[in-house]
């Protein structure tokens, strides 16, 4: 039997698809209802906060930084209650890491003040001095994305039936006609913020990467 | 039963079903030389005479011709 | 067939990969470099304005590094000795041709590209998976292509049996078909949502805890089939080929095939150890991570073994010394892994600068110096010419041993002060450093480790130039060595 797999190459292969997919299958698949569970009374993310999502993943955070409190004394002490599963549940994709050249950012909205965020991503070195995080400074001139981050809403509610409000469907006149709310949220985080370049082109109707990114972070809680 | 217990016992059977197979894929390895069936020495030669004219280790054209014989 | 005097191998397609792993190797090294540099000085993030900060810059050194320098390693590699020990000439069917040309030119195009749109933030965010859907498309392509042309070649064979390197390169290509397949699943928003937004934005399949399983699935063995399985076997041919002795046991290199494909894919949930996985599965991941070890050195001996009787060879044959040390930082990085792989290691380990350590003296040590070794093998048998300069080889060799055993001991002490400090309380309980200490306390390993990068960066453009002089102006050889490589 064993001489024969070894001369006929479809089978071959097929051997070797059976021993390297099963490990998948059951490590992976049946789990999938059970971690897929949001918590209770959980709202999935607005689509500013959704488009600051977008410019975390633009501009690779997660090269340096985590989303995942480890279940020890000091990574609670210094970062909060540890990570449950059902708080990732709409995170579409899972956004925790693999290494923390900074700190971790999972509860980093209970800290931390949209006016701290617009300084620190000036220049990270004069609010924490010793700093080796760069200056995104572009993202006060770049403007976000927020129709995209509104698809992205729509897909993941007609796709996977994420709980998103009857305004959000697909198409132009529905995007016109929810424009509005998202601009309205992003002004009241414009509103705390002192950047010149920020204010008017919030004044424009536009929204710059920084807002959408510091209304993500300040949902991080 | 619920799900995982499935899972744990599915993964059980397969770990120990593979085991046993990798075992006897050794046995069968040494005691088929032993019993000088195969040798599965001489197919490290494969890679050091590979040149396009040298002869195979094991020719597929000559292993056809004898099976069509026995036909 | 008709027996035919002027039937050759064919080596045009094994030259034109070998072009691209070398370009490909020295821009992931040079952006790799520039990244080390700017962990130590962060000034030199400002090089390229958006384009250029360290979080943009990563994606683009370690996908230029898997899908640009070692897969292209693999494509080379596998059209020169895969004709060789199927013993048949890939020219002799026409189709395979312009199946490998098509691969190649859609291969180099893609990788262009997809390398532009990370540089414009295009990215799906998931680890070594990040290009977004329509370059994901071509990936699949160019896999599927090559996998026709594996299968191809298998079948107009001459040798009958499968030489254990052909094994590697079919797990190779299914393993990766498989985990590249089911971890990019993506819905493109554009269409879902009827025409609104960018079309190259998409959302993934899975969300949160699954979508880190599924990730960290194939994270884990994207590194078993693209960086393990085929250099293994590159390097169950180019080593017994070189040295011109056969393989110590061919019996034990297939018992560790099927040990490897057993036993690495259950180990990829250890890179989610302390996070919010089910906990059996966890302990699954450690305990087959240890378990790995033993297929892992199964081959690593194996190698070494190979040499047996014959270590004079590793004095006077720089190729010889090239991959003996490859599978030396094998056995060295096939024991780390598992070690980290420890729940107790972990909780240190996880999130520190040991992890990029322990990857960089598998890839540097092992992969990079492995490809090399093959191409300084090949390269005199394509082109009939005897290598460039000896010297430069041994000059290279040296210069690169140094800058790994630099990287890795600087990114140990790193990684676990770090990860000490973390922990560290006083003795009230409270912690005893804020975060920012542990960052500035790491400014000299990160120098240590910017110098080690560039003194690999040196030693692969050494490489390179040796290479190249090869190429046009070593002298020409009459016929085929046989075994050891002629080198001036």
């Amino acid at each position: 039997m064993f001489h024969w797999l070894e001369k006929n190459p479809f089978f071959f292969a097929s051997a070797i698809s059976i021993v390297i997919s099963f490990a998948g299958l059951i490590e992976i698949l049946p789990n999938f209802a059970k971690a897929g569970r949001p918590l209770v009374d959980m709202t999935p993310r607005t689509v500013l906060q959704l488009a600051g999502k977008n410019v975390y993943m633009k501009d690779n955070c997660m090269a340096c930084h985590s989303q995942m409190i480890r279940p020890f004394k000091s990574e609670t002490d210094r970062y909060g209650k540890y990570s449950l599963s059902g708080e990732y549940a709409y995170d579409r994709p899972f956004l925790w890491g693999s290494k923390r050249t900074g700190p971790d950012l999972h509860r980093i909205g209970n800290y931390r003040t949209t006016d701290w965020h617009e300084e620190h991503m000036k220049d990270p070195a004069k609010i924490v001095p010793g700093s080796i995080m760069p200056a995104y400074t572009h993202q006060f001139t770049n403007i976000a994305d927020i129709e995209t981050a509104y698809a992205e809403a729509v897909t993941v509610k007609n796709v996977f039936h994420t709980p998103y409000g009857p305004g959000i469907k697909s198409g132009k006149a529905a995007w016109e006609a929810y424009k509005p709310t998202v601009l309205a949220e992003a002004k009241k985080i414009a509103a705390d913020m002192k950047d010149e370049r920020v204010k008017s082109a919030m004044a424009e109707g536009k929204v710059p990467e920084v807002v959408a990114l510091i209304a993500y972070l300040n949902s991080l809680k | 039963m619920g799900i995982s217990e499935i899972q744990g016992y599915a993964s059980f059977v397969m770990t120990i079903f593979l085991v046993i197979m990798l075992y006897g894929y050794i046995m069968y390895l040494y005691r088929s030389e032993k019993r000088g069936e195969r040798d599965y020495e001489k197919y490290g030669n494969i890679a050091l005479d590979d040149e396009i004219t040298s002869t195979p280790v094991e020719d597929k054209a000559a292993s056809q011709r004898h099976k069509e014989e026995n036909k | 067939m008709q027996s035919n005097a002027a039937l050759e191998y064919d080596y045009s397609l094994a030259k034109k990969f070998t072009f691209l792993t070398i370009l490909f190797g020295f821009l992931g090294m040079l952006v790799g470099t520039i990244i080390a540099a700017q962990m130590a000085f962060p000034e030199l993030n400002y090089l390229l304005g958006e384009y250029g900060t360290f979080s943009r810059l990563r994606p683009i050194h370690t996908n230029t590094v898997v899908f640009g320098f070692t897969v292209s390693g693999i494509f080379a590699t596998w059209f020169y000795l895969g004709q060789r020990v199927l013993k048949v000439s890939i020219a002799e069917s026409k189709f395979l041709m312009v199946l490998g040309n098509i691969q190649f030119w859609l291969y180099f195009v893609g990788a262009l590209a997809a390398t532009v749109s990370l540089l414009l933030g295009y990215s799906t965010s998931k680890e070594y998976a990040q290009y977004e859907w329509p370059f994901d498309i071509v990936v699949v392509l160019i896999w599927v292509l090559w996998g026709v042309s594996i299968m191809g070649l298998i079948g107009i064979r001459r040798e009958k049996a499968l030489y254990i390197s052909v094994w590697y390169y079919l797990a190779c290509f299914l393993g990766v078909a498989m985990l590249y397949l089911f971890n990019n699943m993506e819905i493109p928003t554009y269409f879902v949502s009827g025409g609104l937004g960018d079309p190259l934005h998409s959302v993934s399949m899975y969300a949160g805890t699954n979508d880190a399983l599924v990730q960290w699935w194939y994270g884990h063995n994207a590194v078993a089939f693209g960086f393990t399985v085929p250099i293994v076997g590159m390097i169950y041919y180019f080593l017994p080929k070189e040295s011109g002795q056969a393989i110590y046991s061919y019996k034990l290199s297939l018992l560790s095939f099927w040990g490897l494909m057993f036993v690495y894919l259950w180990a990829g949930s250890h890179h989610l150890l302390w996070s919010t996985v089910p906990d059996w599965m966890q302990t699954m991941g450690s305990a087959f991570s240890v378990v790995l070890i033993l297929p892992s050195w199964g081959s690593a001996i194996n190698m070494l073994l190979t040499m047996k009787g014959e270590w004079n060879q590793l004095t006077d044959n720089p190729l010889i010394k090239f991959m003996v040390l490859a599978s030396t930082f094998y056995m060295l990085s096939t024991i780390e892994g598992p070690i980290q792989a420890v729940k107790s290691v972990n909780a240190i380990a996880h999130f520190t600068d040991w992890i990029p350590g322990h990857v960089h003296d598998g890839v540097l040590g092992w992969v990079v110096f492995m490809i090399m070794a093959a191409i300084f093998h090949m390269v005199p048998r394509m082109f009939k010419r005897e290598i460039y300069s000896k010297k430069l080889m041994e000059a290279q060799f040296w210069l690169q041993t140094t800058a790994v055993v630099l990287y890795f001991t600087s990114m140990w002490i790193a990684g676990i002060t770090q990860g000490m400090m973390w922990r560290a309380v006083d003795e009230y309980g409270n912690l005893m450093y804020s975060f920012i200490d542990t960052v500035t306390v790491l400014h000299p390993y990160y120098a240590i480790r910017a110098l080690s990068g560039v003194l690999y960066l040196t030693g692969f453009i050494m490489f390179a130039y040796n290479i190249i002089k090869t190429m046009t102006s070593g002298r020409e050889l009459t016929e085929e060595p046989q075994f050891r490589t002629p080198m001036a």
